[in-house]
């Protein structure tokens, strides 16, 4: 019998068109967004090397020549192709977007751009740190000229790893910030899953929750049913955006999927014991509700950098304690922690955050579903 | 007795909806819940079934207390809403099948039970139809066969007809009468006298919360002091002859108004034969002559002073 029940509720959900397109077609087309949006940030995070032009007419000895040939990422790859050139073809080769810049050497080497980007913003910097330290290797040789011999110029001068990972090959990125707050929001967007489930088990929310409450099926049994086929149906639209983004987006969830599907299946049922909560201790008509949880798992995803990657930071900084408590930046940080640490304890932290939250929404749940008459139907 | 309601009280902060209430539905009957919107029948019908908390008093059925754990009591009801309850994304068998799975366990018998449910209210043709593509009255037969799929032994209907032409009006009366035929014992509530009438072999008037009447529609009518209204088109009709009228024997009322003599009698057989005699030897011209016999809105009007529809 509840076999019965719970493959009709799954028809039921798949057939709500407008369920199935907020759950399943909204984070794709979303994700799709996101990937267009920032596809040009992610270009400029795979790094190649920068054209550039060096124009070192009457410089006499360059070292900045030199040091610009020597700049390596980690891996060897050279930081800048350099054409040797004169000033006038440096510009030619400037315009013809041969090269992303020209650099005319001297004492005090000048840099001439096109545009801004990432590229030219490496460039500038480079300069900068050029300038700095030779400013540093100045003082050091003038008042400390011992110091050549004990090696210490050659530790100031390394432009090495000039541009470098930071941690196992892996840069913090705010670009994944974006993806993550999504698959977290589609994770608690099971909230209106639980709303709809306890609407249909409610006699004083609904009609056929009147007819199921006169019915000799005990309610709480009925219940898990529902949810269960909730989750069930929810489950697959975080499974898709999780292939979609992988697959297609290429979006890096690190090395531990599996602790990724567990992170998602967990802010699923958080969802879901949330949308429950709500439905059944807010007092209101079914459109009040169904406002607060849009409110609460939008606000949620602003929250936790959806909108604007920053957020996560600034909340995490000003309002810990919100940070904690909301969803679904619990969600969105395990995922980061998965990708961005080795150790687990951050991730376990969250996910062990997610779990209380869930049992004390399911505990909530339970204590309001217990009632077995209405005051008012 | 199939369902004993003794003292039943319901209060919304100050408003009384139930002033205690006092029902006995026997087995096999239909039993007519009757009064105007906001009487209580629906708030009645709710406190039966355990929706609804209430203040006071208690309620048996089938012999045992009801109440919300009282699964092998709610094992042998059926309840038809006033308002369509549905799932909108499930077809017309889905609907009934599941509805069933809430009472039966077994597969097949779920199947079968389903297909004679669809058969029951006649929507063969419609059986793979989802609500929103069915007309009011479909609808409204779909919304029973969800409620009796399971054959109940007690069946409440709680204004199943609000809204439905008269095709499906009948061909929902009809069933539930089948429905009794078949040895379901039937509560129908509604704020429709001729239905009840028509339907119900014990009927109780309600009226704010409480019964102010019940028995047989006879014995309901036989409470009254009209017997027989007779309403003659007449003209010229002096004040006087009005009041010799009015002496007549078991003649208790006489109007007159644009031509139209209304004469409430009282109970007894042959009323009209005096009154068209009184005319004719009086030279009064008349016309057209009905009689009618009193109803249940007459029965409630002289013990409220309302109509039942106000």
């Amino acid at each position: 019998m509840i076999f019965q029940l719970y493959k009709a509720r799954l028809k039921c959900l798949f057939r709500n068109k407008e369920g199935m397109f907020w759950s399943y077609m909204f984070p794709l087309l979303l994700a799709t967004c996101f990937f267009f949006a920032f596809n040009n940030l992610w270009t400029i995070e795979s790094f190649e090397t920068i054209s550039i032009a060096y124009d070192n007419e009457g410089a006499g000895i360059d070292p900045l020549k030199e040091a610009l040939a020597e700049a390596k990422m980690s891996d060897g790859t050279p930081i800048f192709s350099i054409t040797y050139t004169g000033k006038e073809n440096a510009g030619k080769l400037l315009e013809d977007d041969e090269s992303q810049a020209y650099i005319v050497g001297s004492s005090d080497p000048v840099l001439y751009v096109k545009q801004n980007g990432m590229n030219e913003t490496i460039i500038k910097s480079f300069l900068d740190s050029y300038r700095q330290i030779s400013f540093s290797v100045h003082t050091i040789l003038k008042e400390n000229p011992e110091a050549i011999n004990q090696g210490l110029m050659k530790d100031v001068m390394q432009f090495d790893n000039f541009i470098d990972e930071i941690k196992d090959g892996k840069k913090p990125d705010a670009v994944l910030i974006y993806f993550y707050a999504l698959m977290a929001y589609t994770c608690i967007f099971a909230a209106n899953w639980g709303l709809e489930e306890v609407v249909n088990i409610q006699a004083d929310l609904s009609n056929r929750g009147a007819r199921v409450n006169v019915s000799p099926i005990h309610k709480m049994k009925l219940f898990l049913c529902n949810m269960l086929a909730a989750f069930t149906a929810h489950s697959g639209s975080l499974i898709l955006l999780f292939l979609y983004m992988y697959y297609v987006i290429k979006v890096d969830f690190g090395n531990n999927l599996i602790y990724t599907l567990i992170t998602c299946l967990v802010g699923s049922l958080t969802g879901l014991a949330l949308g429950a909560t709500v439905g059944i201790w807010v007092k209101k008509k079914a459109e009040v509700k169904e406002a607060i949880l849009t409110l609460f798992v939008l606000g949620g995803g602003f929250l936790s950098g959806m909108m604007i990657a920053d957020m996560k930071y600034i909340i995490a900084e000003k309002a810990p304690l919100l940070a904690y408590i909301n969803p679904v930046n619990l969600v969105s940080d395990a995922l980061y922690s998965l990708y961005y640490y080795d150790t687990y304890e951050r991730f376990g932290q969250n996910i062990l955050i997610l779990c209380i939250i869930t049992v004390f929404l399911g505990v909530l749940s339970y204590i309001g579903l217990r009632r077995k008459s209405y005051a008012s139907i | 007795m199939i369902v004993k309601v003794n003292g039943l009280v319901k209060r919304y902060d100050k408003l009384v909806a139930l002033d205690y209430l006092d029902l006995e539905v026997q087995e096999g009957e239909i039993f007519g819940l009757l009064g105007p919107n906001g009487s209580g029948k629906t708030t009645a019908i709710n406190c039966i079934l355990s929706l609804l908390k209430y203040d006071k008093g208690t309620i048996e059925i089938f012999g045992k207390p009801m109440g919300p754990d009282a699964y092998k009591i709610k094992k042998d009801i059926g309840i038809i809403m006033q308002n369509v309850a549905v799932f909108d994304e499930l077809t017309v068998y889905e609907n009934i099948s599941y509805f069933c799975s809430l009472y039966i366990k077994n597969k097949a018998e779920v199947k079968k039970l389903t297909n004679e449910a669809i058969e029951f209210v006649s929507l063969e043709d419609f059986k793979n139809f989802y609500p929103k593509k069915l007309s009011g009255g479909l609808l409204r037969r779909l919304n029973i066969a969800c409620g009796i799929v399971h054959k109940p032994k007690l069946i409440i209907l709680d204004e199943p007809t609000v809204a439905v032409d008269p095709q499906s009006r009948n061909k929902i009366l009809e069933g539930i009468r089948k429905l009794n035929e078949e040895g379901a014992t039937v509560i129908y509530t509604s704020h429709y006298m001729e239905e009840v009438e028509q339907l119900c072999t014990n009927i109780a008037i309600i009226d704010k919360g409480k019964v102010i009447a019940k028995g047989t529609k006879d014995e309901l009518k036989a409470m009254i002091s009209i017997g027989e209204i007779i309403t003659i088109e007449a003209y010229r009709l002096e004040e006087a002859k009005l009041v010799q009228l009015k002496e007549l024997p078991n003649i208790y009322s006489v109007d007159y108004k644009d031509n139209q003599l209304v004469v409430k009698s009282g109970c007894g057989k042959n009323n009209l034969v005096p009154v068209l005699q009184y005319l004719s030897d009086n030279n009064i011209h008349f016309g057209r002559v009905i009689t009618e016999l009193p109803t249940l809105n007459d029965v409630f009007l002289e013990i409220t002073g309302k109509e039942l529809r106000d």
